[in-house]
């Protein structure tokens, strides 16, 4: 559900929530965008940072300069603001994955599970060529970044994009780190070893969080994924999987991030092109 | 300098952590109890920092220490503080008071063999520790592998370096922070709680469950989440769409902030307050937010130990907080015994 006008909720005495709807919804991560962007762009005092997700903007602020009262009035006034955003600043990183890869394999055997682009390609009516077609044919929108540094959720921008996945009945203990993975139609990444439930899709060799800021991607953050951002997702082998990481590990890889711009209605135009093709 | 003889389970150091990273899932980490470091601090002369969190001064760094054993040796003479946690400790085997400074020699060594009250007793000396900042912060964040020394906790034969005291260490003798202005640490522990930011998920009952029972904190407790044990809270019914989106456990929501404090409640069992190293987002239904005065109280709890939530309006949890904000002063000091 989109709600008409966000719903504020309180988090305690140090942050607010402005939450636009409860789905997984573009339109519902082009409003919380709207209203980060029009948040630093004119800053309302006392608000320290603020953390995009799908569907809500997470708001902390000092209570010494602004009660959380005072800041909802002012949220208020920006709600139409947020609603407005129809393009948005939006920069294409390509990111090469090795799908398929003998780590993840090896993951899914020792937590017992089957080699999971097989059970993708089986419980989806298709072979793992036919996955890795589909995955890689779409464009991806980080919708949210967070839960671990690095880590980020990205919806299909491809409306045909049809492969599902559930998640891990019991989930594993460990992941290898830049794994990708998917749950329903979401994808995301383990940038570090971690335990998790996503169905394992393959791994790629450059890093998307780097705490030692070695190469110049990461100057200003030590975490290259940022909400609204699309993927690439280029697929690879062995031999260029390993080419590429080497250059990554001596900081001579060079990040193909291209600036651009994503309209909302566009994308919105072929969702319901879509839908009428299915009904 | 400071050796260290034992690091024992956990000692890490940490300041007020690294706010303004929560977008990119990277936690703030810092002292759990933020305000018994900021005390330690103010005590020896230090900075103590803006508030936790929402303050952008992480203040100077001191030691977080986890429950018994841990043992350092002064190389030189140092004044510190002691606060938080009484993990009754020790200089050369005579009680060290805490809640004042005290002035160590060279060769002296400071013990902390067992927790009377508490878990985490915070150490400040005269000159802050110094150790390089990680994005403006010397905090330790075990999880990442950052901050700190070397981003993990303290073992035997680590030196820990001290930046050089503001003042004369003869003119920080005496000061003490009066027991009034402590926070109120006591079994059973009590948080107070705003409500939401998804208590309209779980039904009327489990909310009112939720704020009467008394629940027992988990040995499963770190400082990325406390857990408590108690009775299983259940949910309102659920479009289905949700249950598409979501996930198929009543719990599920799709991903959103998840805010220090922030208490999730997965599948209705075990209550999680989320603490200093916490998750920057998750998919489980938040039933309340532990307020910003209280944080510190999560950290200090025994596995075992009863814990109480107690709701509390926004505007009256601001109150407290800036209330408790206030005291970091001069002006709380007092001097001598």
């Amino acid at each position: 559900m989109i709600y008409d006008r966000p719903i504020y909720r309180p988090l305690g005495d140090m942050f607010v929530d402005v939450e636009f709807g409860d789905e997984l919804h573009l339109a519902l991560n082009f409003r919380v965008l709207g209203l980060n962007l029009s948040l630093a762009e004119r800053p309302v005092p006392g608000v320290t940072e603020t953390v995009p997700s799908n569907r809500a903007l997470m708001i902390a602020y000092d209570s010494s300069i602004v009660r959380q009262a005072a800041l909802i009035d002012a949220l208020r006034e920006r709600e139409e603001e947020a609603t407005k955003l129809r393009r948005a600043p939006s920069r294409v990183v390509t990111i090469p994955v090795w799908y398929n890869d003998p780590w993840s394999d090896e993951c899914a055997k020792a937590h017992g599970a089957p080699n999971n682009m097989e059970y993708l390609a089986e419980i989806n009516n298709t072979t793992v060529e036919g996955v890795i077609a589909a995955h890689s044919g779409s464009e991806w929108w980080v919708t949210s970044v967070g839960f671990q540094p690095g880590t980020y959720q990205a919806l299909p921008l491809d409306s045909t994009f049809s492969i599902s996945a559930p998640k891990y009945p019991r989930p594993r203990q460990w992941t290898p780190e830049r794994i990708l993975c998917q749950a329903g139609k979401i994808t995301s990444f383990y940038p570090v070893r971690s335990p998790g439930g996503y169905q394992l899709l393959g791994r790629t060799p450059v890093d998307l969080y780097d705490p030692l800021q070695r190469n110049e991607v990461f100057r200003e953050s030590p975490v290259l994924p940022v909400t609204g951002e699309r993927h690439r997702y280029v697929p690879i082998g062995e031999a260029e999987y390993h080419e590429i990481r080497r250059q990554v590990e001596q900081s001579e890889y060079r990040y193909d991030i291209q600036e651009g711009e994503y309209s909302l209605d566009d994308y919105l135009a072929r969702l319901e092109a879509v839908q009428a093709g299915v009904a | 300098m400071f050796e260290v003889i034992d690091g024992g389970p956990q000692t890490t150091v940490q300041d007020l952590g690294r706010p303004g990273y929560l977008h990119t899932g990277m936690p703030p980490s810092g002292a759990f109890d933020s305000f018994s470091l900021r005390v330690a601090n103010l005590l020896v002369g230090n900075n103590p920092g803006g508030r936790y969190l929402v303050g952008r001064d992480p203040g100077d760094a001191g030691l977080e220490i986890l429950l018994l054993r841990c043992k350092l040796r002064a190389t030189a003479d140092h004044v510190i503080a002691v606060t938080g946690g009484d993990l009754s400790p020790t200089l050369d085997g005579d009680p060290l008071p805490m809640w004042q400074t005290v002035r160590v020699r060279a060769g002296s060594v400071i013990a902390f063999p067992k927790p009377r009250l508490g878990v985490r007793a915070y150490l400040a000396v005269a000159g802050g520790i110094d150790v390089p900042t990680f994005l403006g912060s010397r905090a330790t964040n075990l999880r990442a592998a950052v901050g700190g020394i070397e981003g993990r906790g303290l073992k035997a034969g680590d030196q820990i370096r001290i930046g050089e005291p503001a003042c004369l260490l003869s003119q920080l003798e005496g000061r003490a922070w009066p027991e009034a202005a402590r926070p109120a640490f006591g079994v059973p522990w009590t948080l107070r709680v705003v409500l939401g930011p998804q208590d309209h998920l779980f039904t009327p009952e489990s909310v009112e469950t939720f704020l009467t029972v008394d629940w027992k904190l988990s040995p499963i407790s770190d400082r990325m989440g406390c857990r408590y044990i108690g009775p299983k809270l259940e949910f309102l019914p659920r479009p289905d769409y949700l249950v598409e989106q979501a996930g198929s456990d009543p719990s599920n929501i799709v991903d959103d902030g998840t805010p220090l404090g922030g208490i999730q409640v997965p599948s209705g069992l075990e209550p999680i307050v989320m603490g200093a190293d916490m998750p920057s987002f998750g998919g489980y239904a938040k039933i309340a937010t532990v307020i910003s005065s209280d944080i510190g109280i999560v950290g200090q709890g025994m596995p075992g130990e009863v814990v109480r939530f107690r709701a509390v309006e926004v505007a009256e949890a601001e109150e407290i907080g800036l209330a408790q904000d206030g005291l970091i002063a001069e002006s709380t000091v007092v001097f001598g015994r």
